[in-house]
């Protein structure tokens, strides 16, 4: 099972792949701003780790090993370290995500209200499973515990966006919106970390 | 001492601890799996719950956490309440849904903890029939193995590797049911206290990938209490043993921490653990070997090497025993070397042979005067030398020159811990309780003042408050200054750059403000002006206090300070000897070299001036080396896990170390070939049956007291051979040793009769006294339902306390003498253009001699290496990784170039003793020039 709760640790161990020929990343002159930033909030910068990371995110969609590499030599922590705090936090992505990634809640007033049926809803729409991505790129099915809307079940978040009252037809339409807005080709995101 | 009573028992415990720790201590069994007794508690595993109730009118009371609860003067506690053992049942059960069913070909079997605590929990079926989580392992270096299926999540690795031993390697990564103790990527832990993980994981993530590739079960090693023979540090071991079963010789399979509260505790380093396999290497001497008379046709053997064959023990003996017959006739001198890595009874027996003015230490006058330089300041009643729990105690620390992850690697351990003792403090103003680890780790604020100045520092940088790199000329000028500012002296009158002036006031003002401060120095930078300053600054502070100053000072080898001791200062090196054997009308000459690789000692213009004195050479070694090619006699010499001896550690303790197994061929201890030599001889003189009549090495342990008063500990330190208990001798095999006669039945099914020791009081079978708790000759550590090492606490006088029934320390007697006041000078020559100079770097994995050969260790030294300052390297247009070639006299030497901020500019560090420069080492700190590579050479790939 690789629901969002237990991130496939198994995956994110492999990358030995990358050998000596490993293609360095630099972080961006951007990213290090924000990164700058966080560290008046904080006593010592092994603890911007975190912001670090999810600033990394919001630009490249997900944290590579190159990335975390990245990370770590710019903040002066073991890799190790920083790779203990991106694994153990669901949001931070260590594999490719998709541009739209859907967090279907699945807590105990969505499942009343038939989460259930929903996810297998939309893995029947998008051909995918929990976790997985769908061949185009765009999305990302992801279960997540309870989003705090529970007079509004069930829910998902889609990005930063709620959909409340999901019902079969409502997400019929909001995937094929998402479909459409990716279609027109104007990304979502800032992908383009030099 | 608060008084508890648990199931209706009262106790008396010790304060400040919890009621887990308490319940071990009066041998109540509580399952536990995160708590370590030297890391303290977490609560993270929750196996052990106990029942605590409000008073006596309370019937339910509540779950606690042993571990979690402090122990309350009159409290009631129950651990055989139902819901209590109940609940540890649950845990478990949780615990084990994921474990693998892999006992059976599983390395930890028969010594795991997580087994012994299933089944004191009374776990014994599994209900879960799911689907288990799996995990993808790494390849973590050839020491450790890595199962993470096994993982019962208690995250004891990361505690001890991160925590405790400041790796940061190692991690936690992800969450809940998915947890992953790893890396974050394959490859070799980096941090030197690794091989602790094998112990202290409860459960068979971590393994001993050396024992792998000759594994046994525990029950069927047999072992047998030994010292580390790979630093000076002295750590405790327990070495085990078994036959090959093919026919083949018996091999050393392994090394397990020994406890022993006062060095080592509960853990060791990663040279002393992975280093024993040097002992079943290709290189090792097993026969008597002599040299042929004709060359060899086309033999690559360079002049004067010799080429050898193997020849009948009785033959090599006799050989010897002509020699001393011709010595006695007074036609032959005899010329006896020790060595700092032999037994003070192997050296002793030599020094009898030859005789007390013919006996050489085997090492350079510099090297040998820096040794009595240690002993000279150790004599000094103002310093102290401190145990490994007084190092750990301390609260300001000075390090002068010595790199201690790759000198005394167990000493940088304990000051890893000292430097908690500013955070300990802290704890204790806020009542928290030392054993709240996690709690206690969270504070913030500074380490407890370490300061180190010297030439590299490797594992302890991330604690130290401030660095001071130089050559040691300028460290020891910069420890005088600490020296005479605590006397009082003006610090503006003194001769010191701005900055290192401050950073002596600001390091002698710490010092002095401590309550346990605490000098480490040593040999490792060979420059005696630093051991002088060494004990200045703890003197000054002993006389500013009035209370004695701790003062380590790290020696090179095993019994170096042992060896020291036959020779009065300035006697004994081998420059006395080239002088002695030169300029004098000779007699033919016979050298005696005991387990003595000359070529590691002086450089090879000196040994080949010593070696082409000798008519004959007799060496008596372990493994092949340099020396050995010129020898013309070779004897099988037994290591340190096949024979009994006593060594002295850089505290002047003295230690017993016993047989484990008695060595394959005809190995035997060095001192055995010297009596049996001895009882050869036809005319045998007073002073030769001395030495043929020893039978048992506890005959020289006395003779050497009783020549030496020094070492009249010797007599103390442990039981001799004739010492019983009921009337048994103790069992180095416990009591489940299988396979007695078929491990031989291929070739023989008749019960055979084991190996008689005649040296210990000690069994090599079953038969005799098994439980550790009665005597520490016990290496076997084992209780029933404890199978594990965890096992340990049963045998300790309270937890964490000395080991049941051992005496001592027992240190060295000396003649105590105030240390005069030394001038400290600059006394560094002008730098040379041309020349660098070279100072000695050291490396855990290939500084050491014998643990170079075992081949896990063999397999991580570092290719031949020089490191550079920064600076220095662009101004010869050095770059990184690139061959040059280093030339001192007469000899050159190629290094890879690694560039460093730290190492002091004009100088280049060169790594001691490792393989390829070992003929360098015994010259640093010296001069040399660094060329360019000719082109043609540089072709070549690391």
């Amino acid at each position: 099972m690789s629901s969002i709760f237990e991130p496939e640790v198994v995956e994110v161990m492999e990358h030995s792949k990358s050998g000596p020929n490993r293609i360095e990343t630099r972080l961006s002159s951007k990213e290090k701003e924000e990164i700058d930033r966080e560290f008046s909030h904080y006593e010592d910068k092994a603890s911007v780790g975190l912001e670090a990371l999810r600033i990394v995110q919001k630009h490249r969609g997900w944290v590579s090993d190159e990335s975390l590499q990245a990370v770590s030599a710019y903040l002066n922590i073991p890799i190790a370290q920083l790779e203990s705090v991106a694994t153990y936090f669901q949001l931070i992505f260590r594999q490719p995500v998709g541009k739209e990634v859907i967090f279907l809640c699945k807590s105990a007033s969505c499942w009343i209200m038939g989460c259930n049926r929903l996810q297998k809803k939309i893995e029947e729409k998008l051909q995918i499973k929990p976790g997985e991505t769908t061949e185009d790129g765009i999305f990302t099915l992801l279960e997540t515990p309870c989003l705090g809307d529970c007079d509004r079940a069930p829910v998902m978040m889609i990005g930063e966006e709620m959909h409340r009252n999901l019902t079969d037809s409502s997400i019929d339409e909001i995937i094929e919106n998402k479909t459409l807005y990716h279609a027109e080709g104007s990304g979502h995101a800032d992908q383009s970390a030099d | 001492m608060p008084t508890i009573t648990i199931d209706g028992e009262q106790y008396q415990v010790d304060d400040d601890q919890n009621l887990l720790s308490a319940c071990l201590a009066q041998g109540i069994n509580l399952p536990y799996f995160c708590w370590h007794p030297a890391m303290g508690s977490v609560g993270a595993c929750r196996q052990c719950a106990v029942v605590e109730y409000r008073d006596a009118e309370d019937q339910r009371g509540r779950l606690v956490m042993g571990c979690m609860t402090p122990v309350r003067d009159g409290g009631i506690y129950s651990v055989n309440a139902e819901n209590a053992r109940e609940f540890r049942g649950g845990i478990i059960e949780d615990l084990m849904t994921n474990h693998p069913h892999d006992c059976p070909v599983c390395e930890e079997g028969g010594e795991c903890h997580l087994q012994d605590m299933t089944e004191m929990t009374g776990h014994t079926n599994r209900r879960y029939r799911g689907s288990k989580r799996t995990h993808r392992n790494q390849y973590l270096g050839p020491f450790i193995n890595h199962e993470m299926n096994r993982c019962i999540a208690c995250y004891r690795c990361t505690r001890f590797y991160r925590d405790y031993a400041g790796g940061d390697d190692l991690q936690p990564l992800g969450r809940n049911n998915q947890v992953y103790f790893g890396r974050q990527r394959d490859g070799m832990l980096e941090n030197g206290f690794s091989g602790n993980l094998v112990e202290v994981c409860p459960t068979g993530v971590f393994t001993d990938k050396t024992f792998s590739e000759h594994f046994v079960r525990k029950w069927d090693l047999q072992s047998a209490p030994s010292i580390c023979e790979h630093c000076a540090v002295g750590c405790n071991t327990a070495p085990g043993a078994r036959e090959a079963g093919n026919g083949q010789d018996a091999l050393l399979r392994r090394v397990v921490n020994l406890y022993n509260r006062d060095i080592n505790g509960y853990f060791l380093c990663d040279r002393g653990r992975f280093g024993y396999d040097y002992v079943n290497s290709d290189a090792r001497i097993k026969k008597v070997l002599a040299a042929r008379g004709d060359e060899m046709i086309g033999s690559t053997a360079g002049a004067g090497d010799r080429v050898h064959g193997e020849v009948h023990p009785r033959e090599g003996v006799q050989k010897f025993a002509e020699i001393l017959a011709a010595v006695q006739r007074g036609q032959r001198r005899l010329i006896g070397i020790g060595s700092t890595r032999s037994s003070l009874e192997n050296n002793f027996a030599l020094r009898q042979l030859v005789g007390g003015g013919n006996f050489y230490s085997g090492l350079s006058a510099r090297d040998l005067e820096l040794l009595h330089l240690v002993d000279r300041v150790q004599r000094d009643d103002r310093i102290h030398s401190p145990s490994t729990p007084d190092i750990e105690n301390a609260d300001a620390i000075l390090i002068l020159g010595e790199d201690l992850d790759n000198t005394a690697p167990r000493i940088s351990l304990a000051v890893r811990q000292a430097a908690r003792n500013r955070q300990k403090q802290q704890a204790k103003k806020l009542k928290i309780p030392l054993w709240q680890d996690a709690s206690v780790r969270q504070l913030r604020g500074e380490h407890s003042p370490v300061f180190f100045a010297g030439t590299e520092i490797s594992g302890l940088a991330d604690v130290a408050n401030a660095t001071l790199f130089d050559a040691p000329g300028q460290i020891a000028l910069f420890a005088d200054a600490i020296a005479q500012l605590i006397q009082g002296s003006d610090a503006a009158a003194m001769d010191l750059a701005a900055d290192r002036r401050e950073l002596a006031m600001r390091t002698a003002d710490t010092l002095l403000a401590a309550k346990n401060p605490l000098i480490i120095s040593g040999c490792s930078s060979r420059y005696g002006d630093l051991i002088r300053g060494a004990g200045k600054v703890a003197t000054a502070i002993a006389n500013r206090t009035a209370t004695n100053c701790a003062l380590y000072l790290a020696c090179p080898e095993v019994n170096s300070l042992g060896l020291a001791q036959f020779f009065s200062p300035g006697r004994g090196h081998l420059e006395q000897l080239t002088q002695e054997l030169h300029g004098k009308e000779r007699d033919p000459l016979t050298l005696v070299v005991l387990e003595n690789d000359l070529y590691r000692r002086a450089d090879p213009q000196t040994v080949e001036r010593i070696l082409s004195c000798a008519d004959e050479v007799i060496l008596l070694d372990s493994l092949l080396n340099s020396t050995v090619k010129r020898a013309d006699l070779i004897f099988p010499a037994a290591a340190t896990a096949e024979s009994q001896g006593s060594y002295i550690n850089s505290n002047g303790q003295t230690q017993r170390f016993y047989a484990v197994y008695e060595g394959g061929g005809y190995i035997q201890e060095s001192w055995r070939w010297l009596a049996d030599a001895a009882s050869f001889c036809e005319q045998i003189t007073a002073d030769l049956s001395v030495i043929a009549a020893w039978q048992h090495s506890m005959d020289l342990s006395e003779a050497v007291a009783a020549e030496f008063p020094t070492f009249e500990a010797l007599e103390k330190v442990g039981p001799d051979e004739d010492y019983r208990i009921d009337g048994l001798k103790v069992a180095r095999q416990g009591h489940r040793y299988s396979g007695r006669t078929a491990v031989r039945a291929k070739a023989e099914v008749a019960e055979f009769p084991p190996h008689l020791d005649p040296d210990a009081p000690m069994a090599f079978s079953m038969e005799g006294i098994q439980s550790p708790g009665a005597t520490p000759l016990s290496a076997n550590i084992w209780s029933p339902g404890w199978n594990s090492n965890q096992s340990i606490f049963k045998f300790q006088q309270g937890i964490g306390g000395a080991r049941k029934g051992a005496k001592g320390p027992f240190k060295i007697r000396r003649q105590s003498q105030s240390i005069p006041d030394w001038t400290i000078s600059a006394a560094e020559p002008e730098q040379d253009e041309e020349q660098l100079i070279t100072l000695p770097i050291y490396r855990m994995f290939g500084s050491d001699e014998l643990s170079a050969s075992a081949a896990a260790i063999a397999s991580v030294i570092e290719v031949p290496f020089a490191l550079i300052n920064r600076a220095d390297a662009e101004r010869l247009g050095v770059q990184p990784s690139q061959l040059w070639r280093l030339h001192t006299d007469g000899n050159s030497y190629s290094l890879r170039m690694h560039v460093s901020d730290t190492q002091p500019p004009g100088t280049l560090g060169v790594p001691c003793g490792l393989p390829g420069l070992e003929a360098v080492s015994s010259q640093l700190p010296g001069r040399a020039q660094l060329k360019p590579l000719p082109a043609t050479e540089t072709g070549e790939t690391p």
